[in-house]
């Protein structure tokens, strides 16, 4: 077993039951602490597969600003309701079935896929990034930052007091 | 040589066409009278020179061209049987169109301008019967002459009674035309034509099917039944006297309703091959002619007793086709004509001086109108066989004929008929010409234009029956028994209605009081009419219930059901739309599994 | 690891996010789910470009986290919204698109 392997076997390990976490546990917000270890986890695959920078963004954005962004809109609802939310599924049943058949699918394919040949180790793509970012997708990064200046807009808008 | 034959057909035909076609001329009623009166004097005039002549002709032209020979085809065929009729269409009719005139004096021009078109239409159909060649044009002239019928009988198509009769006559006659219609056809499929020529010619081969021609000919009678007012089908006939009179005297006296008889005496070749159909033709006519006398005992319209007089004669001529003597019964075809026509115009005269056909409500009208009354008398004697009138004559043939066709049960019939016929004739003169006068009528002599045609015909009776005493061939007229015979009854039924309606006397009055049940049946006219209309009704009525009910259960129902089933289908469907979110996604993500699996398996 | 490693266990964390979706009352709770498929998406992606050294990939998985942040704050604004108004947040009650 090389390092890689040990490491992507404990990583996947924890990724999968935090996701378990977050789908199973009544309580809500214990399932958003599960989901930012989740996110964590999933930062520690993007090192294992030689993107740091995806990395950083991971933590930044995700298990930092999202997570954030979830508590406090758990406390909000929470505190107008004016008790603790619960969380309760329904047709679990259903849902497992419909999930799993999925899973089967997705891995149905992978199954009939030619195993790739293990590929050397790669170098860090971040300059390649860097350059595709201020390359040819320099316009969707424009536009990506339109986009979030109308999200801002957007949840300032509906999340504005009542009168 | 055509010329002729064709010249009277024509003359009537114009006389329609102008009529018809400018409503100008129709509108001046006189002078559509005096149009149609010349055409028809014209067609008199050739066809008495074409009878006298005893020219012959035949002529066909084809009508719808064939591979193998033509379908069907047209022309006239001029022999001693259609001259005789040429000359007794066009004369009444030509009669009974001057009369008219008359008659008709009250009606307002323009709906007298549409009598004469209707008649110079009814005198070209019936000369265009008398002279088809074949079958198929027979069958085309006899449906335009039963229309002719609908619209004289309908003439006052205000009146419901009128109109009623006239669809009544329809009716009936059209269900014997199915039977006419259906048996040529067939004819035309065994044989594969329509025409007396060929078709004669093949039977005297000896070249006819046997088997079906008796289902052929039985088929093309039921014609002759109807149009000729034989049981079952006589129903039509004394309802049809809502028509004015003249229309009465010329075509449901010696014209229209003699088709029947004129097509089995034309057909005759042919009927001589199914001796069976013969019978029938013999019974039913026998039967026909006692009936129609004893509902004549009962009837107080003098229209009526004429009316059923005429269907007991017709009765007489189809039971001497069927016993095998046409030339007897087509005999007294001509001679009833006349003296027919003579009764009705006689009686129109009546009817028209005062205004009711009620016999009860004449009385002595001989003193008044003793030209008509005369009429009336000769026309009586002339029916009831008296010799030397012409009826005596025609009627002994008749009679021999049965006789000697070996038809004893017919002859029973016929001989108590001839009791019969005398009895309700003078019974109606008893009544109504002698006798005292009724409080309430004021009778006066018809005028010239009436009286005019009434003493033509006396002297066309009186001159028919002295040709044949002069002949001497009344001697030759059955046994020898047969004259006095028939004598004899004849007496015995005018002595009976003298007994009855002038003396009073108690022992004819009593045996009037046994014969009240049958008088009362025969007043219901034997239950016939009501069974018609209940039939009629039955099976009208009975097929649009079932129709009915058709169209709201089961076509209606699919339509509902279709609705329904869309319905409740929408409302399953709409529960797929529950408005929650996760329900969509559960949908998309179904889809995605279904493209994987089409991908996986399909696509490989 | 293969290619296949990191496909299967992005896999499984889609699959389990989809259950995830379908089964949770709460309307935060969907949005949870949510947001373990994209990133389980992000991971396919990351694993692409390091299998085939096309940077393509990771360009894409940094457009969708960007966008995703973007979609959960305007989502989580939806929510509050609605919880103003209708005083839930289960999605079983919130069925005003009901045909």
């Amino acid at each position: 077993m090389t390092a890689e392997a040990v490491a992507f076997w404990a990583v996947a390990g924890v990724l999968v039951a935090a996701s378990l976490g977050v789908v199973l546990t009544p309580n809500l917000f214990h399932a958003v602490l599960y989901l930012a270890a989740a996110l964590v986890a999933t930062g520690v695959v993007f090192l294992l597969l030689a993107a740091p920078f995806l990395f950083g963004v991971q933590l930044l954005l995700y298990a930092g600003g999202v997570v954030t962004i979830l508590v406090f809109a758990i406390m909000l609802t929470e505190r107008l309701a004016g008790e603790r939310i619960t969380q309760t599924s329904r047709w679990i049943a259903n849902g497992a079935v419909l999930a799993a058949a999925m899973l089967v699918g997705v891995l149905g394919f992978l199954g009939r896929a030619p195993q790739a040949p293990p590929a050397p180790a790669a170098p860090d793509r971040t300059v390649d990034v860097a350059r595709a970012l201020t390359g040819p997708f320099a316009l969707p990064l424009e536009l990506l930052g339109a986009l979030l200046v109308a999200a801002l807009m957007g949840a300032a808008y509906f999340a504005r007091p009542e009168d | 040589m055509a010329g002729p034959a064709l010249a009277v057909l024509g003359l009537p035909f114009a006389a329609f066409v102008l009529l018809a076609g400018v409503p100008p001329l129709r509108r001046r009623g006189r002078l559509a009278g005096a149009l149609s009166i010349a055409a028809v004097a014209g067609a008199l005039g050739v066809a008495l020179d074409l009878w006298r002549r005893g020219i012959r002709v035949e002529a066909r032209w084809t009508w719808i061209p064939a591979d193998g020979g033509p379908v069907a085809s047209v022309g006239v065929l001029v022999d001693e049987l259609s001259a005789a009729m040429l000359v007794l269409v066009t004369g009444i009719s030509f009669l009974v169109q001057v009369y008219s005139l008359s008659y008709l004096d009250a009606e307002p021009p323009p709906a007298l301008g549409r009598y004469y078109a209707y008649q110079a239409l009814f005198a070209f159909s019936m000369l265009g019967l008398v002279l088809a060649p074949g079958f198929l044009q027979m069958f085309v002239f006899w449906e335009l002459v039963g229309l002719c019928s609908y619209l004289l009988i309908g003439y006052w198509y205000a009146r419901p009674a009128a109109a009623r009769a006239a669809v009544k006559a329809f009716w009936v006659t059209k269900l014997g035309d199915l039977g006419f219609v259906v048996g040529i056809v067939m004819l035309w499929g065994a044989t594969g034509t329509f025409d007396f020529a060929p078709l004669f010619a093949l039977a005297a081969r000896g070249g006819l099917p046997a088997e079906g021609l008796g289902a052929i000919l039985l088929l093309v009678y039921l014609g002759a039944v109807g149009k000729s007012a034989q049981v079952p089908l006589h129903v039509w006939l004394p309802d049809a006297m809502e028509g004015p009179t003249p229309v009465s005297a010329l075509i449901h006296a010696a014209t229209m309703v003699t088709a029947g008889v004129f097509l089995v005496t034309r057909a005759m070749p042919l009927f001589a091959l199914a001796p069976d159909v013969l019978a029938l033709v013999g019974w039913v006519g026998a039967i026909t002619a006692f009936l129609a006398a004893t509902m004549a005992c009962v009837e107080d319209d003098i229209k009526r007793v004429l009316a059923y007089s005429t269907v007991s004669q017709l009765g007489y001529m189809m039971a001497a086709a069927g016993a095998g003597a046409p030339e007897a019964g087509f005999g007294h075809l001509l001679t009833h004509g006349v003296f027919k026509a003579l009764l009705f115009l006689a009686a129109g005269a009546v009817i028209h001086a005062l205004g009711t056909n009620d016999i009860f409500r004449m009385g002595g009208l001989f003193g008044a109108m003793w030209q008509t009354g005369t009429a009336f008398v000769v026309g009586s004697l002339a029916l009831a066989g008296v010799w030397p009138l012409a009826g005596f004559f025609s009627k002994e043939a008749v009679l021999a004929g049965v006789l000697a066709g070996g038809r004893p049960g017919p002859f029973l019939l016929l001989a108590v008929t001839t009791f019969l016929t005398a009895f309700y004739m003078f019974r109606v003169v008893f009544v109504a010409f002698l006798g005292r006068p009724h409080p309430g009528a004021h009778p006066h002599e018809a005028p010239v234009l009436m009286t005019g045609p009434l003493w033509v015909l006396i002297a066309l009776t009186v001159g028919l029956g002295a040709r044949a005493a002069g002949d001497g061939t009344a001697a030759a007229h059955g046994p020898g028994w047969l004259a006095p015979l028939s004598l004899g009854l004849a007496a015995a039924g005018v002595l009976l209605a003298w007994a009855m309606y002038r003396r009073q006397a108690p022992a004819a009055l009593r045996l009037a009081g046994l014969l009240a049940p049958l008088a009362f049946v025969a007043r219901k006219r034997y239950g016939l009419d009501a069974l018609y209309a209940a039939a009629y009704r039955g099976a009208i009525l009975g097929l649009s219930l079932v129709v009915g009910w058709v169209d709201r259960y089961v076509v209606d129902g699919l339509v509902n059901l279709w609705s329904a089933l869309t319905l409740r289908g929408g409302d399953l469907l709409r529960r797929v739309q529950s408005g929650r979110a996760q329900d969509y996604v559960y949908g998309v993500a179904f889809g995605v599994l279904v493209l994987f699996l089409w991908a996986q398996w399909v696509m490989r | 690891m293969g290619l296949h490693a990191y496909l299967g266990l992005a896999a499984v964390v889609f699959a389990v996010g989809l259950f995830g979706v379908l089964t949770r009352r709460n309307a935060i709770g969907i949005l949870l789910g949510i947001e373990l498929m994209l990133n389980a998406v992000n991971i396919n992606l990351a694993a692409f470009t390091r299998f085939h050294g096309d940077p393509t990939g990771l360009v894409f998985a940094l457009f969708t986290i960007a966008i995703t942040v973007a979609e959960v704050g305007v989502g989580l604004a939806i929510v509050i919204a609605i919880f103003r108004v209708r005083r839930t947040v289960e999605a079983d009650h919130l069925t005003l698109l009901r045909g």
